[in-house]
């Protein structure tokens, strides 16, 4: 699961000058044919960059993302939910190695990806620097997260980078089953006793404000975003996606009789488009750069596992192995 | 100390801040990568599913059969191939056939088997064509582009020795007889549209 708002690095105006011009113009020309990119082919350097970065983020993404939700695995109310949970959580960390391989076969090795993880120095989405207080928070991330990423996921299945592409629509295959499984979860929950609807009331009103950043804020038009358009590596803007998660959700969350904590939703009906309260971009970078409730946990988690697992990892070396680049 | 409020996290006795940056990774875990391809049903062609990491040949089927056939209601078969067995051709693009750049004939000598597989179209995934017999991979392409007439234009095409495949025998077909039991992990399995109605109904 992820969400748009990814952080692009910006380009310098020289960008493209390096670049072989009759290269630059096949490469276009494929992408305009709606020919997918593969390994292989030349790709101008910065479209190798910002894919690199995105792909990474989602694949980081999707591996912190099974954190909130894993830590429910042990509570969740009753077996069938129990294993439910836990073929979801199993299903998030293979979209994560999907993706760390598709981010591969432009060059960036996994372990460095990690590495640049557990430094930092890599980001991942944003939403998962927040707690599941309770089984409800989980159940909120399950339908409504997962519904966030789906928006962006189909999205981006249509970009040009054949690897990126195979990889997503594996995942959007999988992420049925999370956004069915969640949405029972909740239903459970919001038809249910008066201490269930609190219960998930509470969660709505504590995740909304993260849902609303889960997307990203609004893209400046730049000489940058138009660009990455046109190499379709980015495929809708934020504004976007936000606006259609909240077109296919906010009824399904109303007609279950719970309440959206933002009194100035609503969609106008003449634009189309819905209204809200713009939310805390400052809190939005705040909790990006590393001060959010529980960056330093999710960080902590995964060094901790890496560090722990070192051992099974030099047991299983065969340093006459050779590391190839995989193909596809 | 950091605090969660996950027990399980607080076990871990993680400290605030670490100490020191984590010792670099990047020569510990780089494993051979693998290829994957799946067999859905019987008779229909494998598929490249897409790569593992692993230390063996033997540890990639396995990491292949989690990570590519734990989902869906059937599977038949799984194969694992080791990247650098593969030789891979040119890559070609807009309508133009890869097999008319190979040209020249090829030796009588068929004493080694290799499989081909087709990308046909761009963006999706390699698919199984069959068997020729031939000296070498040259070779074996250019049989291919006899034994093979094609209708449509492959932009790539894979060459690989039978003997590097890893494949599942066709008693271990039942490893995948559990996936129908699996429904939990489908879709389908969460069908809640009555619940609604009746809480809806009993609201108005």
């Amino acid at each position: 699961m992820y969400g748009g708002g990814n952080v692009f690095e910006t380009m310098k105006a020289t960008a493209l000058a390096d670049e072989d011009p009759v290269k630059l113009a096949e490469f276009e020309a494929r992408i305009d044919r709606g020919e997918k990119i593969e390994p292989t082919d030349w790709m101008p350097q910065l479209y190798r960059k910002q894919l690199i970065r995105m792909i990474e983020q989602h694949a980081h993404s999707e591996i912190i993302g099974a954190l909130p939700e894993g830590t429910w695995i042990t509570r969740a109310p009753g077996f069938k939910r129990k294993l439910a949970l836990m073929a979801k959580v199993q299903d998030e960390v293979g979209h994560g190695q999907l993706l760390y391989s598709a981010a591969e076969t432009l060059g960036k090795s996994r372990e460095q990806m990690i590495q640049d993880l557990i430094s930092g120095k890599s980001k991942y989405s944003n939403i998962f620097n927040y707690p599941a207080f309770t089984w409800a928070d989980s159940c909120f991330i399950s339908w409504l997260v997962d519904a966030g990423a789906i928006v962006n996921q189909v999205a981006n299945s249509k970009g040009s980078y054949g690897p990126y592409c195979r990889a997503l629509e594996r995942i959007c295959a999988e992420e049925s089953f999370h956004l069915k499984y969640g949405h029972h979860c909740v239903i459970h929950l919001a038809t249910g006793t008066k201490k269930q609807r609190e219960m998930m009331q509470a969660a709505v009103n504590r995740w909304w404000a993260p849902m609303m950043h889960f997307f990203g804020p609004s893209d400046k038009i730049s000489v940058h975003s138009e660009i990455l358009m046109r190499w379709k590596v980015k495929m809708a803007s934020n504004d976007e996606c936000r606006q259609q998660f909240l077109d296919m959700y906010v009824p399904k969350i109303w007609e279950l009789g719970l309440t959206i904590p933002d009194e100035k939703l609503k969609k106008n009906q003449e634009t189309g488009q819905w209204e809200f309260t713009e939310p805390d971009w400052e809190e939005f970078k705040r909790v990006i750069n590393g001060d959010g409730p529980c960056n330093k946990e999710r960080l902590a988690v995964r060094r901790i596992a890496e560090e722990r697992g070192r051992w099974v990892r030099q047991a299983l070396l065969a340093p006459k192995s050779k590391y190839v680049t995989p193909l596809a | 100390m950091l605090k969660s409020l996950d027990p399980r996290v607080n076990r871990l006795n993680l400290p605030e801040q670490f100490e020191a940056p984590m010792a670099s990774i990047e020569a510990l875990d780089q494993f051979e990568t693998y290829q994957a391809f799946v067999q859905l049903k019987e008779g229909k062609p494998f598929e490249h599913a897409g790569i593992v990491h692993a230390p063996n040949e033997e540890m990639a089927f396995l990491f292949a059969k989690e990570q590519y056939t734990r989902r869906g209601m059937i599977c038949n078969a799984l194969c694992v191939v080791k990247t650098e067995s593969i030789m891979v051709s040119e890559i070609t693009d807009n309508g133009q056939d890869v097999y008319d750049s190979f040209s020249g004939s090829f030796s009588e000598d068929d004493s080694a088997s290799f499989e081909i597989f087709h990308l046909l179209k761009r963006g999706k995934q390699h698919k199984y064509i069959g068997n020729v017999k031939a000296k070498d991979f040259e070779d074996a392409l250019l049989a291919s582009k006899q034994l093979y007439p094609r209708t449509k234009p492959v932009y790539n095409v894979w060459v690989v020795r039978s003997e590097d495949i890893l494949m599942s025998e066709p008693e271990d077909a039942d490893l995948w007889n559990t996936l129908k039991e699996k429904q939990y992990r489908e879709a389908i399995a969460y069908k809640a549209a009555d619940k609604i109605k009746a809480f809806k109904e009993e609201q108005a």
